[in-house]
């Protein structure tokens, strides 16, 4: 008896250790596993795919449970090959997606793809926990605030109560007060309104007699409504510091500023046209198809991208633009007078003028405001300094018209530009 | 009295003269100079054009935009038409069939690079590694508080020792010219369409840089 307990205590103790051995070694493997299947999945995946959001392909959470881990390997090493062949499940995925198949990862191994795999399912579990608890914390921290509330409520209330109480017994005492000495409160008050009376007639009769001192407050107020008007008139149509309200907050510090988008991505016509021109919203999409800010709102959409889909008429969740788009309505900023011509692209192109020279620090502006005057003294003065670049093939022109003139040369109106259409037709 | 009542009135006075002076230096030193308002305008009809701005309001129409759409089927003057389809077979086609129509000379290759670095480089990286300003981790301050940004997934490099694999087959290094240009008319993937910010000779001056950085 002793014997066959003692060999069956031996082989538990062995089986349990060797059992512990193997979960260890599972467990590296499976570490490594998934530290392998995020390089992997950086490298290969993100240019499509999030584990939590629908992006351009669909979001990874949930995969394993959809499909089979045969059948993940074998879609994410050639779709196109189970789609031509007729799976079911992966024809499905390529009609919902418009009929754009993914990447061939031929080059990837069958471990390679389930390292991937296990990298997914590991920030799945990491999401479902990340899920959980900042909901139990949430809930935690609202009803935390609410009691909060309540007691403020509740500390304000019986303040106010004895403010009450406090107040009420000190208008008793002071009737009672008034009650008791009513006759040397009237005489003190009939005595006090023939004395202000008098003061104030008094002091209206000198000051009036006092030309010396009329003169004066008449001086000063002229003086005053002049500098004032000589100010107001001055300021007239110079908007220097306007920053009216947009429609949507977009933040300059952050897109120029923080994210390097070079101005004229978005204001194109800067470097090659007359205006620097609004971007249409299409240039918004071409970033916030993906960028959503949902970090910052609960996971939920920001409110301002909010405004930009619905100006596209773009669904986040289907991912498709609807037939009703309706344009932003900017308050537009800088302005100049209809009778002032002014070229960007001769200054951004040409003498190659810094957007900063004019706009001021536009990349740290969250708002924008108009940082120079754009009055006509502004350009002028900028334009008295700044040396003309003399390596433009305008002025071999230039050159060129002055030898001949000064060899004596005949020279017609129509040498220089005399029939321009412009020159009459403008 | 009359001499007494004087000698404080000027004393009042020159208190509230002194008062006065101290509160207009105050109040103009009040904000950051910004203002909501556009402030007094003389004959604003002089600001306005005659004509319709591009992006004005315009109640002429029914959307009201002065800007319109083209009718379908038409084709402004001066406009090329791009013959290829967004689908996966006018790719291919694309690949094959279209050719750079601009000589590689260095002018065009460095108006090429300024194109690049104004509109790709923020996510294909100044280098086309896919390293852009934007797919990495990057923080704002400002009256919201300090807070990170979303980070943009990060494209496939183009150079050849990167080895990246295109989402359309082949390495990123060997696409064509004419597939290089046809992402660029319809963007693919997280990338957007650049046919509205390029047109087609910029469009070619950048695949032509593309193609050097393919080389690296």
């Amino acid at each position: 008896m002793r014997n066959i307990s003692s060999v069956l205590g031996r082989l538990a103790k062995s089986i349990s250790i060797s059992l512990v051995l193997l979960f260890a070694v599972t467990m590296t493997s499976n570490a490594q596993d998934v530290k392998e299947g995020a390089a992997l999945f950086k490298a290969n995946c993100t240019t499509c795919h999030k584990i939590d959001k629908k992006v351009t392909g669909p979001a990874l959470a949930g995969m394993s449970a959809r499909h089979s881990e045969e059948w993940l390997v074998s879609w994410i090493k050639n779709s196109k090959a189970m789609i031509d062949a007729g799976d079911p499940a992966a024809v499905a995925i390529y009609e919902e997606y418009n009929k754009m198949a993914m990447t061939a990862f031929t080059h990837l191994s069958d471990d390679q793809i389930k390292s991937i795999i296990a990298y997914v399912q590991d920030e799945e579990v990491k999401l479902a926990e990340k899920a959980a608890s900042p909901a139990a914390a949430g809930a935690g921290q609202s009803s935390g605030a609410n009691n909060f509330m309540i007691f403020g409520l509740i500390a304000i209330l019986i303040l106010a109560i004895g403010v009450v109480v406090v107040l009420n017994r000190v208008t008793r005492t002071l009737e009672k007060v008034i009650v008791n000495n009513q006759a040397a409160i009237q005489a003190a008050q009939a005595s006090n309104e023939s004395f202000s009376e008098s003061r104030n007639a008094k002091f209206a009769k000198a000051f009036l007699k006092n030309k010396k001192l009329v003169g004066f407050a008449v001086l000063m107020l002229v003086a005053l409504l002049a500098v004032v008007g000589w100010r107001t008139m001055w300021n007239v149509g110079v908007h220097e510091g306007y920053q009216p309200v947009q429609p949507i907050k977009f933040s300059h510090q952050i897109h120029a500023g923080v994210n390097q988008i070079d101005c004229q991505y978005c204001h194109g016509g800067a470097y090659k046209s007359k205006n620097a021109s609004i971007p249409s919203a299409n240039v918004c999409m071409n970033c916030h198809n993906t960028v959503t800010a949902s970090d910052h709102y609960e996971g939920e959409l920001s409110p301002e991208i909010a405004k930009l889909y619905r100006a596209v008429d773009f669904n986040p969740d289907t991912r498709e633009y609807g037939s009703n788009p309706r344009p932003i309505e900017w308050v537009r900023i800088h302005n100049l007078p209809d009778f002032a011509y002014f070229n960007h692209s001769q200054h951004v192109s040409v003498a190659g003028v810094e957007c900063q020279t004019c706009h001021g620090p536009i990349e740290t502006m969250e708002e924008v405001y108009q940082y120079s005057p754009l009055t006509m003294k502004w350009c002028v003065d900028c334009h008295k300094t700044t040396e003309v670049n003399a390596d433009n093939a305008y002025y071999d022109q230039l050159i060129e018209a002055h030898e001949k003139l000064k060899k004596g040369e005949k020279m017609t109106a129509a040498m220089i530009g005399g029939l321009e259409c412009g020159k009459c037709h403008y | 009295m009359k001499g007494n009542m004087l000698v404080m009135n000027k004393k009042n006075f020159l208190g509230t003269v002194c008062v006065a002076v101290a509160l207009a230096a105050v109040v103009s030193a009040c904000g950051d100079g910004t203002t909501r308002d556009a402030g007094w305008e003389f004959s604003r009809n002089m600001y306005d054009p005659i004509a319709y701005n591009p992006d004005q309001l315009n109640n002429n129409f029914k959307n009201n935009q002065t800007a319109q759409i083209p009718p379908v089927g038409t084709t402004p003057i001066g406009f090329e038409r791009f013959e290829f389809e967004n689908t996966p077979e006018d790719y291919q086609r694309a690949g094959t069939e279209l050719k750079n129509p601009l000589a590689v000379t260095a002018e065009n290759l460095a108006q090429g690079e300024h194109l690049f670095l104004v509109n790709c480089a923020m996510c294909h990286g100044a280098e086309g590694k896919g390293d852009g300003a934007i797919t990495k981790d990057r923080f704002v301050e400002d009256s919201r508080g300090r807070r990170q940004l979303e980070n943009f997934p990060p494209p496939p490099s183009y150079a050849k020792s990167t080895g990246s694999v295109s989402s359309r087959g082949g390495a990123m290094s060997d696409l064509t010219a004419g597939k290089i240009y046809h992402t660029i008319y319809y963007g693919l993937n997280a990338m957007g369409s650049h046919a509205s910010q390029l047109n087609p000779e910029e469009r070619w001056k950048v695949v032509m840089y593309v193609q050097e950085l393919q080389k690296k």
